[in-house]
């Protein structure tokens, strides 16, 4: 392999019971010249334990992720998806990134389409995110609805534990949550769609570096995902 | 190389791209439509102490005319304002915003009683073609038109997913003032079909997959190319086992 190329990790989150297919590129041309040089894909239980490891052909175009770690999630719960890449910049002039499918098995509910989170790039100034980009914010309509929100989060560092907080807030009443995240660690934050009679309005996420993060919508009476977003940062 | 080729042809042809937000809409019987405005990116940049800021949404409809305008308005940086689409026959489109000094992304969420999904617009462009351009697209769109084929300016790749339980549609958006013959290649397991979209100047269409590709029992992967003779985006639209008639969800992709 080359020492010319450029690394990218990114990650999603799998649970038991959903169809989840990944593409590894998005917009791969049919001549296939699009494609990573290598990509290798771990995820971990909660409690960060390693409970998948496999390399990939970087030819392939889509994963079936429950297919790969459906066994897992079933043994040991949601896990975090790490997907860690390498490609060539001549190829990827901006790096590349990739979106999935998302579809609880049998749900009436439609299927989710997302953008899987770039969580760290390796080479900083690869990644367009050269200035801060651990402060995040995503908006909820006013409406009172029968879903939960969450914020599912995970640290995908080797050796540093991540202190975060998320910032909730409700008609501009501010409400912070600490969290601490050991390497590999992941959760998912319970965000309370009312506070005194207050609709969550945002939610803010401040991390000392780039947490794996996506804003999650679940179906009140059966937890099926509704919303599964990434949030915004606006420190580019 | 290639981009300089295109700019060299846009200055040519006399195409004049127009910065423009814009965010796709989509309403069905019982399931609600709603744009998020905000300029929450303000209070973290420069514009902290932003004073009121005012929004214009021109809704198109399927066939690119304008069905309503709509105002909305932020008090201040954390202020939000939800606006609702208005319903159409057709039921898609998308919606151009204007408001000066917004650089948040915008929100468009599909309500349907107890929940929403939600996606966001984009900033781009709009491409504007005078009028002989116009007639010269014209020309070669129909002499193409009966073989299936269009003048191939701009392509996209994508996959989309789809089995019993569930469908995938595209939200086809002509971000242009000619009419976009958008060819959508679909190939899966070596089988290929063709279909050529006829989208009105700023018009959109909402293209079936498993009408091009028939969905099977288990959850296939289709492969789609969509060649259009002016600019395009995309949306796609998930569908659970009631299709359209039940809810949806909308997703972005660059």
């Amino acid at each position: 392999m080359s020492s010319d190329l450029d690394a990218l990790m990114s990650a999603t989150f799998h649970e038991a019971g959903y169809a989840h297919l990944v593409e590894l590129v998005h917009q791969q041309d049919p001549g296939a010249r699009r494609r990573l040089a290598a990509v290798r894909v771990d995820a971990y239980d909660a409690a960060g334990v390693r409970r998948v490891a496999a390399e990939l052909d970087p030819a392939q175009e889509i994963l079936d992720l429950d297919a790969l770690a459906g066994a897992a999630a079933r043994a040991h719960g949601r896990l975090l998806v790490v997907f860690d890449s390498r490609y060539d910049a001549r190829v990827f002039p901006y790096r590349p990134h990739h979106y999935a499918y998302l579809h609880r098995r049998d749900a009436p509910g439609p299927p989710l389409y997302y953008a899987v989170n770039a969580t760290l790039g390796g080479v900083p100034d690869r990644i367009g995110a050269v200035a801060l980009n651990n402060f995040e914010s995503y908006l909820f309509l006013e409406r009172a609805g029968s879903e939960r929100y969450a914020l599912a989060l995970g640290n995908l560092s080797r050796f540093a534990a991540a202190e975060a907080e998320v910032i909730t807030y409700y008609d501009g009443a501010r409400h912070v949550a600490p969290l601490r995240l050991p390497p590999k660690h992941h959760a998912e934050v319970a965000l309370a769609s009312e506070r005194d009679g207050a609709r969550l309005r945002r939610v803010e996420l401040k991390a000392l570096f780039r947490l794996t993060s996506y804003v999650v919508g679940r179906r009140a009476a059966a937890g099926e995902l509704v919303l599964f977003d990434h949030l915004f940062t606006y420190f580019k | 190389m290639l981009g300089r080729l295109r700019a060299l042809a846009r200055r040519l042809l006399g195409v004049e791209r127009v910065p423009t937000y814009y965010l796709p809409w989509l309403t069905r019987p019982g399931l609600e439509c709603v744009v998020l405005l905000n300029n929450i990116e303000s209070r973290f940049t420069s514009g902290r102490t932003a004073t009121a800021l005012a929004a214009t949404l021109t809704q198109h409809d399927a066939d690119g005319r304008v069905v309503a305008v709509h105002r909305g308005t932020l008090a201040d940086s954390t202020a939000t304002c939800e606006v609702p689409v208005t319903p159409t026959a057709a039921g898609h489109g998308f919606v151009t915003v204007e408001a000066e000094g917004i650089k948040s992304d915008l929100y468009v969420a599909l309500v349907s009683g107890e929940a929403y999904a939600a996606t966001h617009g984009r900033h781009e462009f709009v491409e504007r073609y005078p009028a002989w351009t116009r007639a010269l697209l014209a020309v070669a769109g129909a002499l193409l038109a009966p073989a299936g084929r269009t003048v191939p300016a701009f392509t996209r790749d994508q996959y989309v997913y789809h089995g019993a339980d569930s469908r995938s549609h595209v939200l086809l958006l002509n971000l242009s003032n000619v009419v976009n013959r958008i060819r959508v290649l679909a190939t899966r397991d070596g089988a290929r079909r063709a279909r050529l979209v006829r989208v009105p100047p700023m018009g959109a269409a909402v293209v079936d997959v498993a009408a091009l590709v028939p969905a099977a029992v288990s959850l296939e992967v289709t492969r789609l190319r969509l060649t259009g003779n002016a600019w395009f985006n995309l949306y796609l639209v998930g569908a659970g086992p009631r299709d359209l008639e039940g809810a949806l969800s909308l997703m972005h992709v660059k």
